[in-house]
């Protein structure tokens, strides 16, 4: 249960990472262009993660090689979603010009991922454990599309 | 306009696409080379659109200030943290935690960046994505008791 509360907290934490990144990127882009803030956040994203991995490694070099077992190869597609990630940009970019403006982008984004989780869920798309969608699911699920979209439409 | 919001949707449906395959990753690799992969992965997709868009900035006055490439390091920290819990908590939870934890922290950097307070709309969205998490944990708590019986 502990374990599990972790989980929660750490996903919430990671929302405030995400909407720090979209704060900074944006301003990024407001001296730039969204392609081009997103492509030197990724440049500098990839560095960071370098520097964390170099780091810790260095921090835990002296406990020694655990016998790490031997797994199978994971399948190269398993490397492949920065791509996805980065066309996402390209996407947002085209959306947001037309005249669903930002507001109608993101909360359209929004269902497009809660659909998203649902049917990943139900399905174990992606080799992922799959999960029953129950009522209570889809409630939470409206709860959170709706108080996002209000805030989102509120004019800023 | 029909063509737009199917862009839109769509593109959520990436944006899961993309996380749920570095969660996967993630279980094979860690979350922080998972990370890693994402950004190069990406840095490199984006080297080749913007070659083939022809969007190549060199020239960039004013000069942005320094607090705006602060994105890339959030942007390493929230792709290494959402790897790791969206497998732990499946798809759908993970989503939902996240945009919930996005939205509010939305509200708080408006109201900094514009030095005003929140309107009663945006704490009525606020309040309301709150009970949803409540309730996310309420039932998974129960579900979870149900397991172990």
């Amino acid at each position: 249960m502990i374990g599990r509360s972790t989980d929660w907290l750490l996903a919430i934490a990671g929302g405030v990472l995400l909407a720090l990144m979209i704060n900074y990127n944006s301003l990024l882009a407001n001296y730039t262009t969204p392609m081009y803030a997103s492509w030197v956040a990724h440049g500098l994203g990839a560095a960071t993660a370098l520097v964390i991995i170099v780091l810790y490694s260095r921090a835990f070099r002296s406990t020694g090689k655990e016998a790490t077992p031997q797994r199978a190869k994971a399948p190269l597609w398993f490397y492949f979603g920065g791509i996805p990630g980065a066309f996402t940009v390209i996407l947002a970019a085209i959306t947001v010009n037309s005249s669903l403006t930002l507001s109608g982008s993101i909360a359209l984004m929004l269902v497009g991922q809660v659909v998203f989780g649902i049917v990943s869920d139900h399905f174990g798309l992606f080799r992922t454990p799959r999960r029953r969608i129950v009522g209570t699911d889809f409630l939470v699920a409206l709860l959170v599309l709706a108080g996002s979209v209000l805030i989102t439409f509120d004019g800023v | 306009m029909v063509f737009y919001i199917l862009l839109a949707f769509l593109n959520g449906v990436v944006i899961g696409t993309s996380r749920s395959i570095n969660g996967r990753l993630s279980t094979e690799v860690g979350a922080f080379k998972a990370s890693l992969w994402n950004h190069v992965v990406g840095f490199l997709f984006l080297s080749l659109a913007l070659l083939v868009l022809g969007e190549w900035m060199f020239d960039t006055s004013p000069a942005p200030p320094l607090t705006a490439y602060l994105g890339g390091i959030f942007g390493a920290l929230f792709v290494a943290v959402n790897s790791y819990v969206f497998p732990r908590l499946g798809a759908m939870n993970a989503v939902l935690l996240v945009i919930s934890g996005q939205m509010i922290s939305a509200v708080v950097i408006d109201a900094l960046n514009q030095n005003e307070a929140p309107t009663v709309t945006r704490w009525l969205g606020v309040a309301i994505v709150l009970l949803g998490v409540y309730l996310s944990r309420v039932s998974s708590s129960a579900r979870d008791k149900g397991r172990t019986r």
